[in-house]
């Protein structure tokens, strides 16, 4: 279907180009955007906390994003900034319901790579699900840098602008976080 | 003892096996669009100079993440249905709503349709003690007016039609996907209730659009419509058309039995 006063055009290549589309109208564009992030924010809202209410979570980011694209600094990335608005969404939902499901992700049992012994890789699965046990009672704050930065895989920064702290405190609370995890590792030899 | 580089590698090894459920990401981009395109309730898309419409009653956006999440799949359809259907330009809609298997379509309809009411599908004229065996709900009757003068079950026992003179009680599956669609301007709908349940009034004259199952939309005309209480009744929508005023029309939808 065609959006109004929008002939199709071939779908937009890079962020740049999809938001600049989407800022004049262009819901084709805004679609591409949206496919592009949407594995990672439902990642992000479920990881923080939003557990089986991600999705609602993710839509409503994405039409808040939409709806406030023209606050977005072209010059800045795309992923902080609208995870960031996912996070929102998701201390939102958190908070009115008065609770935060820890972390909902569910560890995918590994295909043992050729070669690999299979009881090995069994006893990679036990190591990885008690690593996700021990990261999941960590205190909330250190959990979330902890979330984003590796399990997410965001950058320093990226955390930063995320969970709306300062870069400094991001480096305090996932060096806590690792305290606190290589501590429960020692105990439990995992 | 873990030094701090193995403990983090592992902790990225562990990202990249955890897995989140998620709806394939272009089901996500068009709940998105389809939310994008039915205007914010404040700030509308389409004005026409008029200001901002306010009544005193829920919008899309009202209620739970559920709901919404049921709104939201039905809004989709009524995009599809809407883009698919209406000439651009044609008429310029503030916003649409979805009550009791309505979806009203509010704001600047234009003239009133001029087609002959056509029968609804399959419309066939049976007893009452017929209808009941034929519809999958229970079928009200207003004590207020008495046994009707004419029952007809349309659409394969979507709908139980009863008739006085001057009067039309339609009784159908309210549920998620709508059954009629009402275009209409001012004078806006009334909220009001009929004992527990919500209703709202339509003092206006408007157009009517009955929505087939199963589609089929284009072969519907709308048809003009008198002013019109539409409720709830558990899964049952009601619409009673032509009582003269929101009094006599409550008073009829009070005394359903």
């Amino acid at each position: 279907m065609e959006s109004l006063g929008h002939p199709r055009r071939s779908p937009p290549t890079d962020d740049d180009e999809a938001i600049a589309r989407s800022l004049a109208g262009d819901l084709d564009a805004y679609e591409v955007l949206v496919a592009r992030y949407s594995v990672l924010a439902h990642r992000t809202a479920a990881m923080l906390g939003a557990a089986d209410e991600a999705e609602d979570v993710v839509q409503e980011a994405f039409v808040k994003a939409y709806r406030n694209l023209t606050s977005f600094r072209r010059d800045a990335p795309f992923r902080p900034w609208l995870l960031r608005i996912v996070a929102n969404e998701t201390h939102n939902l958190t908070r009115s319901r008065g609770r935060r499901d820890r972390l909902a992700a569910r560890l995918t049992e590994a295909v043992p790579p050729l070669g690999e012994d299979p009881e090995e890789a069994a006893v990679s699965t036990d190591r990885r699900a008690r690593l996700l046990d021990a990261v999941r009672t960590l205190p909330e704050r250190e959990r979330e840098t902890v979330v984003c930065r590796y399990l997410l895989q965001l950058s320093e920064a990226e955390t930063a602008q995320v969970l709306d702290l300062p870069v400094g405190t991001v480096k305090s609370r996932t060096s806590r976080g690792l305290a606190r995890l290589r501590e429960e590792v020692a105990r439990d030899l995992i | 003892m873990t030094s701090s580089d193995d403990l983090e590698a592992r902790l990225l090894d562990l990202g990249e096996f955890l897995d989140v459920p998620s709806p394939p990401p272009d089901e996500v981009a068009r709940a998105v669009r389809a939310r994008l395109e039915v205007p914010a309730p404040e700030a509308p898309a389409v004005t026409g100079g008029r200001g901002v419409l306010r009544r005193g009653w829920g919008t899309l956006r009202a209620g739970g993440r559920a709901r919404r999440r049921a709104v939201v799949a039905a809004v989709a359809i009524l995009v599809a249905l809407f883009l698919g259907a209406t000439p651009a330009g044609r008429a310029a809609v503030v916003e649409i709503l979805r009550f009791a298997g309505v979806e009203l379509r509010i704001g600047d309809p234009g003239p009133l349709p001029s087609w002959a009411p056509q029968p609804l599908p399959g419309e066939r004229r049976v007893t009452l003690e017929q209808a009941g065996g034929q519809v999958a709900f229970p079928i009200a009757v207003p004590t207020a007016l008495g046994e009707p003068d004419e029952v007809r079950v349309s659409d394969s026992g979507r709908v139980v039609s009863l008739l006085w003179p001057g009067l039309r009680l339609d009784e159908y599956d309210g549920g998620l996907l709508p059954v009629y669609r009402k275009e209409l301007g001012p004078p806006w709908p009334m909220e009001t209730r009929v004992g527990d349940a919500e209703a709202q009034w339509i003092p206006a004259h408007h157009g009517l659009t009955y929505l087939p199952r199963g589609g089929g939309e284009t072969e519907a005309r709308p048809r003009a419509a008198g002013p019109t209480l539409i409720w709830r009744r558990g899964q049952v929508g009601l619409r009673l058309e032509g009582p003269g005023d929101i009094g006599r029309a409550l008073e009829i939808a009070r005394s359903v039995r």
